[in-house]
């Protein structure tokens, strides 16, 4: 994996503009909203799923779904392996760095048997 | 004491500075920033961003995962739009945090708040949330510094992981399992019952067939909003017809004990 990116600085640095405002935006007028009036009941009840929800997404998208097609891959096994690792490890040590760095020995050790 | 100081935090001592009560706080989170930021510096070294870019970008964006994506988009040479409207869906959770942490930082000023909204992240949101729910001492002065410290060793070591990438040549693939280890560690700590895990299972499912169906990433909105609509609307129920079922008992890990945030019982 190489880098084939042509972009130059200028347009790297317009695109941390841009990505700056698009993550700006939903972190501040909530904020600025919700702190002036009170945030409904439900409202509370139901963003308390939508982290799960989205991290859950956000992994099968990394294990389960081909970057560019959008197809379902299944042959991932050392990812798939080395996250099951990840989440032992998590819910028995609930540190982030010890699961990020099993995570990474994990991968890549897998990945040499399992090419 | 008549010293009026804003704050007076409740520590073991009463003459530790603030500064340094704050940055006991953060430091776990600090340090656990150090491997990511790492692997996200040497990917968007990868991706062609020099070192002073990837600093600006850790201070501006502050998120893993939009970093992560912002390295991973480019090395697959995605047009501008793109990544911006993707970056814009995976932003859009921070409306939920931020919303959630509101009733804490009532009264604050408009220039605040931005100042907060800026470095808000993730983790430090979780560290926040945390000392705002059990510590009544805690108010958005410290959480502000707990999100400074934070972004502090965030872009030190990005920075530090864009030269890395610049001196040694690494297996991008496996770095890029930082970020999926990242998310699975914020799902771990999400679980508080078991309806959770059934929601996770729903989530999973929904976002294969929704990134399938829409052939974009704007299936992972998609069913995040399905799964959480679904999880909110079998909470009430279950609640509401069966209190005592056992999807809504506790669970508790062996080190939940030991959480992220050290004296975080407010005596």
């Amino acid at each position: 994996m190489n880098a084939v990116n042509t972009w130059n600085s200028t347009q790297h640095f317009w695109l941390i503009i841009l990505g700056f405002i698009v993550a700006f935006i939903p972190r501040f007028f909530p904020l600025m909203l919700f702190t002036k009036r009170a945030i409904p009941e439900w409202f509370n009840e139901w963003m308390k799923f939508v982290p799960v929800s989205l991290f859950t997404a956000l992994v099968v998208k990394d294990i389960f779904i081909d970057s560019a097609s959008y197809a379902l891959l299944l042959n991932k096994y050392s990812e798939m392996l080395a996250a099951v690792v990840v989440i032992i490890v998590a819910y028995r040590t609930r540190s982030m760095a010890i699961s990020v760095i099993v995570g990474l020995i994990g991968v890549f050790i897998l990945s040499m048997f399992m090419a | 004491m008549n010293k009026r100081r804003p704050n007076p935090k409740q520590v073991p001592d009463p003459n530790e500075p603030l500064w340094r009560s704050t940055l006991r706080v953060a430091m776990p989170l600090n340090l656990s920033y150090i491997p990511i930021g790492l692997a996200c510096g040497i990917l968007l070294h990868a991706a062609g961003f020099n070192t002073l870019l990837t600093g600006l970008v850790s201070l501006l964006i502050f998120s893993g995962g939009a970093q992560f994506l912002i390295a991973t988009m480019l090395t697959i040479n995605s047009p501008l739009l793109s990544i911006v409207l993707m970056l814009f869906f995976l932003e859009l959770r921070y409306a939920l945090l931020s919303s959630s942490l509101s009733p804490y930082l009532k009264g604050s000023s408009n220039r605040f708040l931005f100042m907060f909204a800026v470095s808000l992240n993730d983790e430090n949101y979780a560290i926040n949330y945390l000392k705002f729910a059990t510590d009544k001492k805690w108010t958005g002065r410290e959480a502000l510094m707990v999100e400074h410290y934070s972004l502090l060793f965030w872009a030190a070591s990005n920075i530090v992981g864009s030269l890395i990438g610049s001196a040694l040549k690494i297996d991008l693939s496996i770095v890029n399992f930082a970020l999926t280890a990242l998310f699975l560690y914020m799902i771990v700590m999400q679980i508080k019952n078991r309806l959770t895990i059934v929601i996770c299972l729903i989530s999973g499912v929904l976002a294969a067939v929704c990134m399938m169906l829409t052939k974009s990433t704007l299936g992972l909105v998609i069913s995040t909003i399905i799964a959480s609509l679904i999880g909110f609307g079998l909470e009430a129920t279950l609640r509401k017809k069966l209190p005592d079922s056992h999807w809504l008992w506790r669970l508790r890990s062996p080190g939940s004990k030991k959480e992220a945030v050290e004296h975080s019982d407010a005596n």
